[in-house]
């Protein structure tokens, strides 16, 4: 099916978030390190996209979260990845690599 | 690592109203995002920024607080959404298997509320059949409803088809009406050699399958082409088609005979397909006429049809079509009024409004029914407090409890459909059986997707109804006062019990209204038992036959002689005569007196000729109050040659001597047949010149009258000698002989004189008297079914409400007993509250049925819709009947055991 614009961003921070929570559930606030973190923060991705993120995959039914105690003894929800998000990352991964591969190709040859 | 989560078991969301309300959803959002901002803060300042550049920063990162803040309410709404259905869902389930738990453990009840429930939506949903084949949907034709026949009715009431000029004067003016098409139904016909083809066929217009809306089963229709000049084209009947021709297609082509015609086959008609309201039998053989009837050597009138445009009503249709008629010159001064008339409409009053009646009356059944299974629950929910207490101190909510009686009713009410329409089946046989020779279509009435559809809705609508009463009551009530107030036999509440006795005066009042009607119709139908005649039906059997056509009328004399002579041999006979039933005789020709002291003679139109032997009275059983019978040697041999004409002397019956000599003297008077407003002779067959001689009045016969509700209707009637070349001839006999048998004896006797005479199947005068009292019979039978049954279903709720309260009081008579109550006080206590009741829902129902019973009262004879006694007797079967009920369970009380019943304490 053919993407949009949109979709292709939602779906390269889609990606991240679930290859995140691949690793070990965790809070909103903790996602963002991590992506900071592997990312050496040069996608700079604003927190509210990556809320955003969260609950259109919670809604797709790719990750759950639970209430849980965060560092600061405060009530935070934790995600974890479900087995259908555990699916859908590794077919986004595919995905994605063809994609890159193909993105690649043409700039590299033009 | 957390203490706290939010997997829930199935169902504690719900027992703690944990809902999935958006508001819940956001703040669970601001929750998340303070906390997140608040990391954030902690962790640039762990780096060393000042507090309020740390703030600046988090949020800067955070992105656009608005958009978010917008984007997560939408989300919240759609999931609180999809979540409300998703619980819905789950709580009907939910509800559904506790309902379906609860029936089975308490299975009586539930069988008894079902089978009352199936009595009520079975014998309304086999009316309602009833009501969607005669008066919703007549005609089985998917234009049915849109299909009109425009009639003209003269002052007398006398309908007759529209003349071909008329119809092309619609035809070409009409607004309302979007196309026209005509037919002749023809019964049979006579060849050359007289022999007689009963072979059913009919004639139409190549427009009268489109009006209809229907096309061939196989093959053609007709093109407009084919019907002037009459192509030798024909349609065959789809039953002849299976009858012989297998059903093969390779009938198209093959040729039929008919009218000493050769047609070739082109098409085959849709199975069931009749001329529209008529009640002749279903063509076999159609074929192409025009719409103005040219070249259509039938003297039939052709029926035309039109189809209503959709926005146009018959209403409008009629007055549109008569605003044509009236400014036509031909139609003009004898202003006719047209009607444009459904099926539904050819229906009298009188069967219309029997049928509305019990509808009216399957519908106060249902409404019993429903009473009584409200009685049944609100009972239960009584003995079901507890349970219910501890549900709502669980946290179940007033609606829920609501939702979950009504769950319950709905359920029952669907089990009772089911059970219901297996019950309207056996209602409508017993219906089809009982149907009147005037509801003669009721035969094919079955029960259709309309029918089933109607049915679902009164299940679900009843469901509703009398689940409200336990579901108000459950839901009104509050937890803690039930709990509270809880004792090992509750009584159910002062509301509960309020509400189940004035359910229980409604069924009586209505139960009473129903017998009160049903005995006024039995009143009716004895009255209408014992009215005098003036002849006598019971030992009489007629038929009529076709001697041939013109060319044997020679031999006509001797065939009828040698019938007569068949018909005096056979065993029992004491009598026979030519000549019709009184009330079967030959309409259609008025009289005429000759011109009075004012140059004026007195016409009468609606009058009916029976033509017949001199011996015809002696044997119908009637007497002449004045002069003679006519002379057979009158005769003029012009007379002799005609076959419809008057003979030379003549007798009228008193009403008609009346009518014409209001002066009281009538023997001697000359008439002849009317000559019509317009002055025309009546039309001679073919072949023959017009005749129309004075005719004298040598006698005068006592008035008969057939058992109908028009009983008082008067006959006016002519009885003229039949000439001896009169080829259709009616034949009447009065045998000893009793039984089915008779018919078929006659019937046979005649067809031995002669192989050609055709035999029109016989009518016994038991036969005729009992179709002419079916139509009351068929309503009074109903009627009475139906009343009865919403009496016992009464009966039954008053004698569970008494038990119930018995049941519920057992300690208090107990006391009372052990106190040393008189038992007889004790019985008279529980008594009491029945009578109370009983008489409250008699008197209503007696106020009630003072109001109903005017609707019935164009079915009723020699007894008025106020009938006392029927009031009075029927009030006491129904008080009677009442406290029997109410007595059964009294006499229970007297059996307590003031110590069983102390123990319970």
């Amino acid at each position: 099916m053919p993407r949009d614009a949109n979709d292709l961003l939602h779906g390269t921070l889609d990606l991240l978030v679930l290859k995140a929570l691949s690793w070990e559930p965790m809070h909103g606030y903790g996602l963002s390190k991590w992506i900071e973190e592997r990312t050496n923060d040069e996608l700079e991705i604003a927190d509210s996209a990556l809320y955003k993120s969260l609950y259109r995959l919670d809604d797709a039914g790719a990750i759950s979260s639970e209430w849980g105690v965060s560092e600061n003894n405060r009530r935070a929800k934790y995600y974890s990845l479900t087995a259908r998000g555990r699916q859908m990352l590794r077919s986004e991964t595919a995905t994605w690599k063809r994609y890159v591969a193909a993105v690649s190709g043409v700039l590299e040859t033009a | 690592m957390w203490t706290f989560t939010s997997k829930l078991p199935r169902g504690v969301r719900r027992l703690f109203r944990l809902a999935h309300t958006p508001e819940r959803a956001l703040r669970d959002i601001d929750e998340e995002i303070r906390n997140h901002i608040e990391l954030r803060v902690a962790e640039l300042r762990a780096r060393g920024m000042s507090e309020a550049d740390a703030e600046r920063e988090a949020l800067r990162r955070f992105g656009d607080t608005e958009e978010f803040r917008a984007w997560s309410t939408r989300r919240a709404l759609r999931r609180s959404r999809k979540y409300a259905v998703i619980e819905w869902f789950a709580d009907l389930t939910q509800d559904i298997g506790f309902a379906l738990r609860q029936f089975r453990k308490t299975p009586s009840f539930t069988a008894i509320a079902v089978l009352t429930l199936a009595l009520g939506i079975g014998a309304n949903t086999a009316i309602f059949s009833v009501v969607h084949h005669l008066l919703l949907e007549p005609l089985p034709y998917p234009n049915g409803n849109r299909i009109v026949t425009p009639m003209l009715e003269d002052d007398n009431g006398l309908r007759t088809s529209a003349n071909r000029d008329l119809v092309l004067a619609w035809r070409e003016r009409t607004h309302t009406i979007e196309s026209f098409a005509a037919a002749v139904q023809v019964n049979f016909s006579i060849d050359a050699e007289g022999n007689v083809d009963m072979t059913p066929n009919a004639r139409i217009t190549s427009s009268f399958l489109p009006l209809l809306g229907v096309r061939p089963a196989l093959g053609r229709g007709f093109t407009p082409e084919e019907e002037y000049p009459r192509a030798h084209v024909a349609m065959i009947s789809y039953e002849r088609w299976q009858r012989e021709y297998g059903g093969r297609p390779d009938v198209l082509g093959k040729k039929v005979d008919l009218d000493l015609d050769t047609y070739t086959i082109v098409g085959v008609a849709p199975a069931g397909l009749a001329v529209p309201m008529s009640s002749n039998p279903a063509p076999e053989i159609w074929i192409p006429m025009s719409l103005d009837g040219v070249g259509t050597a039938s003297s039939n009138v052709p029926s035309a049809f039109g189809l209503l445009r959709r926005d146009a009503s018959a209403d409008a249709a009629s007055r549109e079509l008569q605003t044509i008629a009236a400014s036509l010159p031909e139609t003009a001064q004898k202003r006719p009024h047209v009607s444009a008339m459904r099926a539904q409409d050819f229906l009298s009053t009188r069967e219309t409004r029997s049928i509305q009646v019990l509808f009216a009356a399957v519908g106060g059944l249902l409404l019993i029914a429903c009473a009584n299974v409200a009685n049944l629950l609100l009972a239960r929910a009584a003995a079901r407090r507890r349970e219910l207490a501890v549900r709502v101190a669980l946290g179940a909510g007033r609606w829920r409890l609501a939702r979950q009686m009504l769950t319950e009713s709905v359920l029952l009410a669907l089990a009772g459909g089911i059970l219901g329409i297996a019950v309207a089946w056996e209602t409508l046989k017993i219906i089809v059986a009982l149907r009147p020779p005037a509801l003669e279509h009721l035969a094919v009435v079955r029960i259709d997707p309309a029918v089933l559809a109607w049915s679902a809705i009164i299940s679900v609508a009843t469901g509703i109804i009398f689940g409200c009463f336990p579901a108000l009551v459950a839901g009104a009530r509050k937890a803690v006062d039930v709990l509270r107030s809880e004792t090992r036999t509750g009584s159910g509440g002062p509301a509960s019990r309020r509400t189940r006795s004035v359910l229980i005066v409604v069924e009586i009042a209505m139960s009473l209204v129903l017998l009160v009607g049903a005995g006024l119709l039995v009143r009716s139908f004895v009255e209408l038992q014992r009215m005098p005649l003036g002849y006598e039906p019971r030992g009489l059997v007629y038929t009529s036959t076709i001697l041939g056509n013109r060319s044997v009328k020679a031999e006509v004399p001797a065939m009828r002689d040698a019938v007569i002579e068949r018909l005096r041999s056979l065993p029992g006979v004491t009598g026979v005569a030519v000549g019709t039933l009184p009330g079967e005789g030959f309409t259609g020709r008025g009289l005429e007196t000759e011109p009075d002291a004012s140059g004026m003679p007195t016409r009468i139109e609606a009058l009916s000729t029976v033509f017949m032997t001199p011996d015809y009275f002696q044997v119908a059983g009637m007497h002449l109050v004045a002069g003679r019978l006519p002379d057979p040697n009158a005769m003029t041999a012009e007379w002799k040659e005609q076959t419809l004409a008057l003979s030379p002397e003549i007798v009228v019956n008193q009403e008609l001597a009346k009518r014409l000599w209001p002066d009281g003297n009538a023997i001697g008077k000359r008439v002849r047949q009317s000559q019509g407003a317009e002055g025309t002779t009546p039309p001679a067959p073919p072949g023959m010149k017009p005749y129309n001689p004075w005719v004298t009045v040598v006698g005068v016969v006592n008035d008969t009258r057939m058992p109908t509700l028009h009983g008082d209707l008067r006959w006016l009637q002519v009885y003229s000698l039949a000439p001896p070349r009169f080829g259709v001839l009616p034949f009447l006999i009065r045998t000893q002989m009793h039984g089915p048998n008779v018919t078929g004896m006659m019937e046979r006797a005649i067809a031995s004189a002669d192989r050609r005479i055709v035999v029109r199947p016989a009518l016994s005068g038991d036969v005729y008297l009992r179709d002419s009292l079916a139509p009351t019979e068929f309503a009074m039978a109903l009627l009475t079914a139906f009343a009865i049954i919403a009496l016992v279903l009464a009966a039954v709720g008053l004698y569970g409400v008494i038990a119930y309260s018995v049941n519920q009081r057992t300690r208090e008579i107990g006391v009372r007993v052990a106190l040393g109550a008189d038992p007889r006080a004790v019985m008279g206590l529980v008594l009491g509250s029945g009578i109370r009741l009983a008489v409250a829902g008699v008197v209503m129902g007696a106020t009630a049925a003072a109001g109903a019973t005017r609707v019935l009262r164009s079915m009723l004879y020699g007894v008025g819709p106020g009938d006392p006694w029927t009031f009075v007797v029927i009030g006491v079967v129904v008080g009677g009947v009442a406290i029997l009920a109410s007595w059964v369970p009294a006499r229970l009380a007297l059996r307590v055991e003031p110590v069983e019943a102390l123990r319970e304490l």
